[in-house]
């Protein structure tokens, strides 16, 4: 058998495009899901109790479910419900950020709660309100253990963009199958796409490595 | 707009299929992932040492690379330098478990570290080998300490399966694509397709978690 790697460098244009779109929609998908997740967080630590149970439901939804179905979901339902044309890339980013904010919802809050309460019952003994204590007290000590999970959600989601694939969002993964369904070099193809997701995929994951040991926190 | 459920009781038998083959390769796939990783754990703790940046790497490379990509490559390239042909399940199963016995490895990893070096120390004093070491005092409280890593890996198999579904592995998530585009009735099925897999993950999940906190005492030292 003989292959031909110059099918790869022949579409490099494309591949660069739809590796620009990977890295655009990871990047769009964590801005949109951290201020959404911190809200979230918020509503299940400290809301009225019935929304405190919608946020909960939520959550737990879409932590238990395949994201795969969620992209279909969004990509068939979304359209009927709302009554919006939605591109294929944003129904994809829709199906992400709903999915990784479910995670960072969980992520803040089991940070925010792993602060001993007796630091806050401390604060406001010495007069500051509540908000001031999860401010200035809270948050500064619970963000040290919070960065690295969402770092590793981070590498998660840069993963998982290549699942809006299956409805044609024209980032890595779907170039790359679509070059190798129009020139039929299939095991060029696909080692290229694997190959540029490991140059991209690799530092991020020592990054995260790097992260939890920088921010480790002993007891 | 107006919902006719009617269609999943049509075709129950067709996504009844669907979800005993997600259930078959969760299990599989489970059970190879688990027992390649503990190999590969063992390997990169206690093998030799011209061997351990190769397992580290393909750790990390594992831990840089999307499951999609990986069952793509194992269904569609595989076969052309190995010279066989495989079913979409047999190459789901071998791509999950090479995926998934990555972070099973790692899971292993971080319990057999967390077990104090002194206790290691202690048994070599009272004259036992590396062997008896590993398998009577660091592995029974390892065991315990990995149950809630494995319980969530054990959701991210259940939930990898669905990503079969794209080389045309017949479970849950592909007859589900099927049944939605031939009827016309996408929020039906996939509708009852999300009852389903939270049916069957929230439970493990909670589960684990409820065996978890049984058996805890017995992972403290």
């Amino acid at each position: 058998m003989t292959f031909d790697w110059s099918v790869v460098w022949q579409h490099r244009d494309a591949l660069i495009a739809a590796t620009g779109t990977t890295i655009l929609l990871t990047l769009a998908t964590m801005a949109i899901a951290v201020p959404c997740g911190i809200v979230v967080a918020a509503l299940r630590l400290y809301a009225w109790a019935p929304v405190r149970a919608i946020a909960t439901a939520y959550v737990e939804l879409f932590r238990n479910l395949p994201l795969i179905l969620v992209v279909y979901w969004a990509f068939y339902v979304l359209p009927i419900m709302t009554g919006l044309g939605l591109s294929p890339l944003a129904t994809g980013l829709a199906a992400l950020v709903l999915n990784v904010t479910a995670y960072n919802a969980e992520t803040f809050r089991a940070g925010i709660n792993s602060i001993r309460r007796g630091q806050v019952e401390a604060a406001m003994a010495l007069g500051m309100s509540r908000m001031q204590a999860l401010r200035r007290v809270v948050l500064p000590q619970a963000l040290r253990r919070i960065l690295p999970v969402l770092a590793s959600t981070w590498v998660s989601l840069f993963k998982d963009t290549s699942l809006v694939s299956v409805i044609a969002v024209s980032e890595l993964a779907y170039v790359a199958m679509q070059i190798r369904a129009q020139t039929f070099r299939v095991l060029e193809m696909l080692t290229a796409m694997a190959a540029i997701y490991w140059l991209l995929g690799y530092p991020q994951a020592k990054l995260v490595d790097w992260m939890q040991r920088r921010f480790a926190v002993t007891e | 707009m107006d919902f006719d459920f009617s269609v999943i009781t049509d075709h129950l038998s067709f996504l009844g299929a669907g979800i005993a083959v997600t259930l078959l390769l969760s299990v599989l796939s489970g059970v190879t992932s688990l027992a390649a990783g503990l190999v590969v754990a063992l390997l990169r703790l206690y093998g030799p040492r011209w061997l351990k940046p190769l397992v580290i790497l393909y750790i990390d490379s594992m831990r840089a690379i999307p499951v999609l990509v990986v069952l793509v490559w194992t269904f569609f390239a595989l076969p052309m330098i190995a010279g066989v042909t495989m079913s979409p399940f047999v190459a789901a199963l071998i791509g999950l478990t090479v995926h998934l016995a990555a972070y099973a490895a790692e899971i292993v990893r971080a319990g057999v570290e967390s077990v104090r070096p002194g206790q290691s120390r202690a048994a070599l004093a009272l004259g036992m080998s590396q062997t008896q070491i590993v398998r009577r005092i660091i592995m029974p409280q390892a065991i315990v300490r990995m149950l809630p890593a494995f319980g969530s890996l054990l959701s991210i198999t259940i939930k990898d399966t669905a990503i079969a579904s794209v080389i045309a592995v017949l479970e849950l998530m592909r007859q589900s694509e099927t049944l939605a585009g031939q009827s016309f009735q996408p929020i039906e099925v996939f509708s009852f397709a999300m009852l389903v897999y939270f049916l069957i993950l929230f439970p493990v999940t909670r589960g684990v978690d409820m065996f978890y906190r049984r058996v805890a005492h017995l992972g403290r030292s």
